[in-house]
């Protein structure tokens, strides 16, 4: 009997040069079994080229890839029996919604009852189950995006990789169909890597992510360790927004939300730390987006919850900036 | 204003270069029915003699069912070649590969005359001089480009990510192949048949240099008859040939309107 791969996957020293430019820089990763990873970083990050190495659509310059233990970097991509959503879906056209979801299986020979069976079950699971029949053209960008998710998923692979799925999709729709990918991969289990350059949904979604700039890794934790504690200025600023004050001892990085503005005469939440004059308000609704030009340093960006917000903020007025102790978090580099 | 008379006289020009294309072939079709027994444009009254003629004539009816045995079986074989020189050159896209495919090219580049001398000089030590294989054979070699050509355009449209989709889901090159990318060249092998078909059926160089009297086909017939004798079977025989062109230029059209209707309802 063949032992069932269990997803963990181990990457060492991997590294990808086009010429003489290099795309991935000795990246050094693990990623546990079960675990939503997602890579996130600007166009040109390495990213994509990381992802393309794991899936094996891409050939490696150094370094190894290993899975429970057993290097695959040779194996090619067919034999990696990893699943894959395709940037634009990748459908295969001239075949139906069955047909598309069944590939898998029936390039692997099994018997047209399990091939209908297991079909069925992810029709389900992505919710597709009436339109079984259509051609991948007649389907919306959101169901396009259900069909590729439950092809890759059909033949129970051990890890998943998911190249920007919800980049082609309008924002309402994307949101929702976060949800959707959470609760599926709650519900199955497998090893997600997922690729984005959208902040908030390697935020929502991620139990690790991976912050990437230059073909190496900036920063690796939870979306929670990396926004209350980034160690660079790239990862604080990628990741969420960020103020940066200069001080004596190094560069600090304090989140907009987590200052206080107030009067002159009026107490913060902690001391007051600086004192300027509000140079623009801008109103979202739930909250706004205050800019206090400072006497010493860049303009502070504030973000204010509205209903606390008891005296109208405007233009030109003089206030106070406080916060509590911690809520400026001391970066290491750039 | 000036747009709708540029617009205008654009027509006008579409309408006359087509007129200029066309109308000398359509030449053939009142000189087909002249009752007169030499090549005429017939004066007042018509006759369908000649078609008569035509269709009871041992001779006419052989070398239509010989030119159709050599233009199907090029046609079967350019497609082949064609489709798996254009995938293989697709795959290995480098700068060798552009080399290839120019090489490629060359049968249809190079003037028929001069393929035709080469093909004679190769054709007598190989003994494939006047028989069918040496036609078809001949033919496939000045038709497979054609298909490379047409095979080639459909896969500059080909997504190469449903490549790595297949492979992704476990499929060898071969299945991929099978299964992914002959479905959606199916158009350019299509149409690449469908120009190799032509290009055969109505061949008269090369034929004339390496066909002598085991194989006779519908051209060659046709270039002895205007020769020989001006006779107005030819023109009929003429008729025919643009019929059962339009017919299946028709019937490729059709088929390429119902597929665009299929993928994109």
């Amino acid at each position: 009997m063949i032992e069932t791969p269990q997803g963990n996957l181990q990457i060492n020293g991997l590294s990808k040069s086009f010429g003489g430019f290099r795309a991935v820089n000795n990246v050094d990763l693990e990623i546990r079994k079960g675990e939503f990873l997602t890579l996130l970083g600007p166009s040109g990050s390495g990213k994509t080229t990381l992802l393309m190495m794991i899936a094996g659509f891409l050939d490696i310059s150094a370094g190894d890839i290993t899975l429970d233990g057993a290097s695959i970097a040779d194996l090619p991509a067919e034999k990696r029996n990893f699943g894959m959503v395709f940037q634009g879906y990748a459908l295969f056209p001239h075949m139906s919604v069955r047909d598309n979801i069944g590939y898998a299986l029936s390039v692997r020979k099994r018997p047209t009852s399990e091939i209908k069976a297991r079909v069925d079950g992810m029709l389900e699971l992505v919710q597709l189950q009436d339109f079984a029949d259509r051609k991948p053209g007649q389907l919306s960008g959101g169901q396009q995006q259900r069909v590729a998710l439950a092809r890759a998923l059909c033949f129970s692979p051990p890890v998943l990789l998911l190249d920007e799925p919800l980049g082609a999709l309008d924002k309402k729709l994307r949101v929702e169909v976060q949800e959707q990918l959470k609760d599926i991969h709650k519900r199955i289990g497998t090893t997600f890597i997922y690729v984005t350059h959208d902040q908030e949904e390697a935020l929502s979604m991620s139990d690790r992510v991976v912050i990437m700039r230059d073909g190496a890794i900036e920063q690796v934790g939870s979306p929670y360790e990396l926004y209350e504690h980034p160690t660079t200025k790239f990862a604080a600023s990628f990741l969420g927004k960020s103020n940066f004050l200069q001080r004596p001892d190094g560069l600090y990085a304090l989140r907009p939300e987590k200052i206080d503005i107030c009067g002159v005469d009026s107490a913060g939440v902690g001391p007051i730390r600086l004192t300027g004059n509000i140079s623009s308000v801008t109103y979202f609704g739930s909250m706004q987006r205050v800019i206090v030009n400072v006497v010493d340093g860049d303009p502070i960006e504030v973000d204010v919850d509205s209903w606390r917000n008891k005296q109208p903020l405007t233009e030109g007025m003089k206030v106070n900036l406080s916060w509590q102790k911690g809520a400026a978090v001391k970066l290491s580099r750039d | 204003m000036r747009t709708s008379v540029f617009a205008s006289i654009n027509r006008v020009w579409a309408w006359l270069l087509l007129l200029f294309l066309v109308l000398p072939a359509l030449v053939a079709i009142p000189v087909s029915l002249t009752p007169k027994r030499f090549l005429s444009m017939p004066k007042g009254d018509f006759s369908l003699r000649h078609f008569e003629k035509l269709f009871n004539s041992a001779d006419w009816l052989s070398s239509f069912a010989q030119s159709a045995i050599i233009a199907i079986s090029t046609a079967l074989l350019a497609s082949v070649l064609g489709t798996l020189c254009a995938i293989g050159l697709w795959r290995v896209s480098s700068k060798y590969s552009e080399v290839v495919r120019a090489f490629l090219l060359l049968p249809l580049i190079i003037p028929q005359i001069i393929s035709a001398m080469a093909l004679y000089r190769l054709w007598i030590p190989m003994g494939l001089l006047d028989s069918y294989s040496g036609l078809i054979l001949a033919h496939t070699i000045l038709a497979t480009p054609m298909v490379l050509i047409t095979v080639s355009a459909s896969l500059a449209n080909f997504d190469p990510k449903l490549e790595q989709a297949s492979k992704g889901l476990g499929a060898s090159t071969w299945t991929t192949i099978r299964r992914v990318i002959l479905p959606s060249v199916k158009p350019g092998i299509f149409a690449g048949a469908l120009f190799a078909f032509i290009l055969s059926w109505d061949e008269i160089v090369v034929t004339l240099f390496i066909s002598k009297f085991t194989v006779y086909t519908l051209p060659r017939r046709m270039w002895n008859g205007i020769r020989e004798n001006t006779d107005p079977t030819v023109a009929a025989a003429a008729v025919v040939l643009i019929g059962i062109t339009i017919i299946l230029f028709s019937i490729s059209a059709i088929a390429a309107r119902r597929r665009a209707q299929t993928t994109s309802g």
